[in-house]
């Protein structure tokens, strides 16, 4: 036992010493939108430039020096765990463990994959995720070594996401799926993530406005490939562990942990500036990707170089890569156009066109044949005088003479289709099976693609007798149906809804969405276009005016909510006051009620001072024991209000306890709960004075409230400049600071105390007493400072003078007041 | 022995098929085998008492290539036979052998790390006072060796800033550090300042058997321009970048295309859809546009780079 723990503490001081980059590989998509072509293998073993997209994964890896690599498999996780012993990655020597986990079939998101890493305890360290489709050369390892460095003085740092700069509308950005980071321009620390789709289309975002507070500078970006590698931390799978709902990585975890309060992580963005990264999201980045690789845009990984397939290809003028290893046949009469990749033993027969399009291996194409823009995975044999034009061909499909295959058609392993077939644009073919019993059975045995199978066998029985004119007469193929989906099992808000899947097919350029929807709503073609710079403008917008935005959305609904939010904290706050709870408690409630109904924090704010300030009970007449009274309260509670960050005093003034503001001020400031600033930025505001409301006897109270802030920034000034003058010879201003001086030697031990006076002076007498009070204090003050020698004014307390003295003269003549405050701001 | 060279072809071929466009590799690998045969030749020839040198004539020279080898191989057969059976010490050999053979890669490691040295050696025969010379790229041989000509020469270097890698401006840098007076001007300048420069001195990446070479891209326009005005054009470089190889196919350049990145940025998405981003990473300068190699080994004219292969490395590891 001893000697284990001795051995397993030796292997520990190994680890340190020098620590395994561990990878998790997440090998599904956990969607559908390659079907029919991932019905028989899984998206990441599709061939892209005549390697499997796992392999590519892995070589990424293998170039970011990444030592271990767990790969999640679900569906057809036999298909994938075979794939991995074949491939050179698991031969000794390549540098790579590569250690298959097959998971539950439960699980249906990236989020169910994460939870099974955490109970199964793969991970030991900071660990890479990337998605199984990913094609990269960026440096990993740098972004690992920043990950970590910010750890070792962040704790809080979990996640490190690599994003890569593009164009908004550049061809290899997911156009069905993209994403709007604010980051932070200097930590590159990400404050918000909104996901944002094609479809339902929206046009502006909410950026919430502490962000805005907090950080001097946030850059609002649209213009970010989202790479899906992302340095995670430990933690990360045990966040998802402890958040069971988390399903998708980025819309839930990433949005989840930016907008709690609770967990007080950060996720930091990646920018990467060279390299190349991206993933086969869907079949229009397949496309994009592929094009990426054969330009060469993905160096040093590719074909001619480090092809992750092992294969040899030889790179000539244009792009054009041909297998070295002498077996392609070539007519003399072929025509190869640029950007053409043509694996090894294929043949191409006499008068062949080829465009921009990946032939796979053992591929035989006939005469006068023409393919562009199209991808052909291996085995496939294509017919004489076919015309195929930015499609995918399966492996082993078999298209006979004289078909035509436009633009969008997936066709799927094992198809055949023809002689003379013509399909539609945009058609899914597959295989019909042998027959519907066999089917059946399998289905029931093999159990793990029973999902699969259930669909397709819908597919087959919503099959009608198959159309021979258009598919031909030998064929074996099943059309696909492609209307949306009578029941509709994703809500419209997920990335996975029909008119959203439109935009991430292979050649969708959206000219042909307004053919396609049945209803042609919203996505007409110059909008699809323009929408990025609509969402660029909309960020910047509600980004400059300060938040306000997001008060100004209020509708009705939100209206109730709040009336609701405020019930409960009210209803909370009176148990916390009853039981006596403590004041973390208190906080922790109300942060998750706050979480629970999704109001800003502003709201809970209001609904907790409110609530506080109820709390104080009247003491009618004596002064003392109300100011006692006020002061017990804040002192129990008052830290509760600083928890949850700042005050907002405005909402007093409806309250009964009107009469009290002063003190109640007073009282919060002697806590230091509510900041010198805060008073001044709160009076400065045309709000505070009610201007805006309506009713009579709430501008009244604003008013009197407005003045009484007045007094407190008055006295600030004066204590203020107490603090100077006393410092420095007691040199004073000739005609402003007289009244600091004059109170000086008796308030400034105990200012608040003499405000609270005073707003009881103003609250109980009638405005033209205050006049004559302040007019007193004034002259007293006159009387004291002419005593002292005018000095030269002091820059300091010029300028603070300045700022007090539109305030005193506002306060002597009320109907001024107005004036006075647009001076102020 | 076959053993031995069998293993290390293999490594090597591994090495090449890593990076099938890095030709040094193979090189240093060819150079090993060689040395290697050598050694064993001359330790099992050691204990011949005679060796009849079969005479060398310049007809049959074109067949022999290596009058050594053939000279020796027949003896050695029997000798090794003899040698590497003796039944009372099979070790005996192998022990004797070895440190010889450790002797002969050391060689080639020194050798390896002296090319810079070598090279420089004689800089200052090549560059006279007051020359302006012009280069382009950086190539850590070029730089020694022009810094190396500085010690003894006063003069001027104009170099090209080599786009899209501007390697020249570092190599701009690094020359004015030591002291050097430097111009850096763009590339499409080269022509209009060569009438100009006294001489050319480019580095190479690989130099084929015919004399021509692989240098990095923009080597052509100087080595053209060079020739218009009829200015001397010199390259410098190791010996280890002698490839028995011929650029049968692709006459204006070689076939490394870089990363577009470099040439236009990815960002712009809009036009990547509409124009086709190369990168050329190398080209070709035929063996006529050069008028002599200085490498570590002496100077030659591209005439006779061929000699210096069959010198350097086996005929039977051209292909590894």
């Amino acid at each position: 036992m001893a000697a284990k723990s001795a051995s397993s503490g030796k292997e520990k001081l190994i680890d340190d010493e020098e620590e395994v980059l561990q990878a998790v590989i997440l090998a599904d998509s956990f969607n559908k939108r390659f079907r029919p072509l991932s019905t028989q293998k899984p998206r990441c073993l599709l061939p892209i430039c005549n390697a499997p997209l796992l392999d590519w994964t892995f070589e990424s890896l293998a170039l970011a020096g990444v030592q271990e690599v767990f790969v999640i498999c679900r569906s057809h996780a036999g298909l994938v765990k075979n794939a991995i012993k074949e491939s050179k990655w698991s031969k000794p020597g390549s540098g790579m463990k590569i250690v298959p986990i097959m998971t539950a079939k439960e699980t249906f998101s990236p989020g169910d994959a994460m939870r099974d890493i955490y109970t199964r305890g793969l991970v030991t360290s900071d660990f890479v995720l990337v998605m199984g489709d990913l094609v990269s050369n960026i440096r990993i390892d740098e972004v690992v070594r920043v990950h970590k460095e910010r750890r070792k003085t962040n704790k809080d740092a979990i996640m490190t996401m690599v994003v890569k700069e593009s164009g908004p509308s550049h061809r290899t950005r997911a156009q069905g799926e993209s994403s709007i980071f604010v980051l932070d321009s200097e930590t590159s620390e990400c404050l918000h993530y909104e996901h944002v789709q094609s479809h339902p289309k929206r046009n502006n975002i909410n950026i919430p406005r502490e962000i805005l507070a907090e950080h001097p500078e946030i850059d609002i970006r649209n213009d970010l490939i989202d790479c899906s590698i992302d340095v995670c931390s430990v933690e990360v799978p045990s966040l998802f562990q402890d958040n069971f709902d988390y399903l998708d990585i980025r819309r839930d975890f990433v949005h989840g942990i930016l907008t709690s309060d609770l967990l007080m992580k950060s996720i930091h963005c990646y920018v990467a500036k060279e390299g190349y990264a991206a993933r086969v999201q869907d079949t229009r980045s397949y496309d994009s990707v592929s094009k990426d690789i054969l330009s060469r845009w993905t160096f040093p990984l590719v074909p001619d170089d480090n092809h992750p397939g092992g294969h040899i290809y030889e790179h000539t003028r244009g792009n054009r890569y041909i297998s070295k290893d002498n077996t392609v046949i070539l007519a003399r009469t072929a025509n190869i156009g640029t950007n053409t990749m043509i694996g090894s033993s294929t043949q191409i027969s006499e008068n062949v066109t080829i465009k921009a399009s990946v032939i796979g291996q053992k591929c035989n194409i006939g005469t006068g044949t023409t393919i562009s823009n199209s991808y052909i995975f291996e085995n496939a044999t294509i017919g004489a005088n076919c015309v195929i034009e930015r499609s995918i061909i399966g492996a082993g499909a078999n298209i006979k003479d004289g078909s035509r295959i436009p633009k969008g058609c997936l066709i799927a392993d094992g198809v055949v289709i023809g002689p003379n077939a013509k399909l539609e644009p945009f058609e899914r073919l597959s295989a019909r099976r042998a027959s519907v019993v066999v089917a059946e059975a399998t289905a029931e045995e093999n159990d793990a693609d029973e999902d699969d199978d259930s669909d397709i066998e819908e597919v087959e029985a919503n099959q009608d007798s198959v159309d021979k004119a258009t598919l031909g007469a030998d064929t074996n193929a099943i059309v696909w149906p492609r209307g949306p989906p009578e029941e509709e099992e994703d809500d419209e808000e997920g990335p996975e809804n029909y008119k959203n899947q439109l935009f991430m097919r292979l050649a969708c350029d959206g000219t042909d969405l307004v053919v396609s929807d049945g209803d042609g709503s919203s996505s007409s073609d110059d909008e699809s276009s323009s929408d990025e710079s609509d969402f660029h403008d909309g960020a910047s917008l509600s980004g400059l005016s300060e938040g306000s935005a997001a008060l100004d959305l209020t509708d009705v609904s939100n209206l109730r909510a709040d009336a609701e939010f405020k019930k409960e904290v009210t209803q909370s706050l009176e148990r916390a006051f009853a039981e006596g709870h403590s004041v973390d408690n208190a906080a922790v409630e109300l942060k998750t009620l706050r979480m629970a109904s999704n109001v800003p924090l502003t709201r809970v704010k209001e609904a907790v001072i409110a609530a506080i300030v109820e709390k104080i009970t009247l003491v009618e007449g004596d002064m003392a024991s109300q100011r006692k009274e006020i002061g017990s309260v804040i002192g129990r509670w008052g830290e509760l209000i600083n928890r949850i960050g700042g005050v907002d005093p405005a909402h007093c003034a409806s309250s009964p306890r009107m009469s009290l503001f002063g003190q109640i001020l007073a009282a919060l400031y002697q806590a230091d709960i509510v900041e010198e600033d805060d008073i001044r930025a709160w009076h400065g505001l045309a709000e505070s004075q009610g201007s805006d409301r309506k009713t009579g006897v709430e501008t009244d109270n604003f008013k009197k409230c407005w003045l009484i802030g007045t007094h407190m920034i008055q006295q600030f000034d004066e204590q203020d400049s107490e603090t100077e003058t006393g410092s420095e010879t007691e040199t004073d201003s000739e005609d402003e600071d007289k009244s600091d001086a004059a109170k000086t030697p008796v308030v400034a031990p105990k200012v608040p105390a003499a405000v609270a006076a005073a707003a009881v002076a103003v609250t109980a007498g009638s405005v033209g007493d205050q006049d004559s009070s302040s007019e007193s204090s004034e002259s007293d003050a006159e009387e004291t400072t002419e005593g002292h020698d005018g000095g030269v004014s002091e820059d300091v307390s010029a300028s603070e003078s300045s700022s007090a003295a539109p305030s005193t003269t506002a306060s002597e003549d009320e109907s001024e007041s107005e004036a006075a405050s647009s001076e102020l701001e | 022995m076959e053993q031995l060279v069998e293993i290390i072809r293999a490594v090597g071929r591994r090495l090449v098929e890593a990076q099938p466009k890095e030709h040094s590799v193979g090189n240093t690998v060819r150079k090993v085998l060689h040395h290697i045969r050598e050694e064993y030749q001359t330790a099992t020839r050691g204990t011949t008492v005679s060796t009849t040198q079969t005479d060398i004539s310049i007809a049959k020279f074109v067949l022999q290539g290596q009058p050594r080898k053939h000279a020796a191989i027949p003896k050695t057969e029997s000798k090794t036979t003899l040698k590497e059976n003796d039944p009372d010490d099979p070790d005996s050999f192998a022990r004797g052998l070895k440190p010889v053979l450790m002797e002969a890669i050391q060689d080639v490691l020194d050798e390896l790390e002296t090319v810079y040295d070598n090279i420089s050696k004689n800089a200052k025969d090549h560059i006279h006072s007051d020359e302006i010379i012009l280069t382009l790229g950086m190539s850590k041989t070029v730089e020694s060796f022009l810094k190396a000509a500085a010690h003894a020469r006063n003069y001027t270097v104009i170099v090209a800033e080599t786009a899209p890698s501007y390697d020249g401006r570092e190599m701009a840098q690094s020359l004015s550090s030591a002291g050097i007076s430097t111009f850096l001007v763009p590339d499409s300048s080269i022509f209009a300042l060569m009438s100009r420069v006294n001489k050319v001195i480019l580095g190479a990446h690989v130099i084929l058997a015919n004399g021509g070479m692989f240098a990095i891209s923009g080597s052509l326009i100087a080595a053209t321009a060079a020739r218009a005005h009829s200015t001397p054009v010199v390259v410098c470089a190791g010996q280890f970048k002698l490839t028995p190889l011929w650029n049968l196919y692709h006459e204006y350049g070689a076939l490394d295309f870089g990363n577009p990145n470099d040439v236009l940025g990815f960002e712009n998405g809009d036009l990547l859809d509409k124009v086709e981003v190369v990168n050329p990473y190398y080209d070709y300068v035929q063996p006529e546009l050069i008028d002599a190699y200085i490498t570590n080994d002496g100077d030659h004219p591209p005439s006779s780079i061929y000699r210096l292969l069959k010198e350097t490395y086996d005929d039977e590891d051209n292909e590894l």
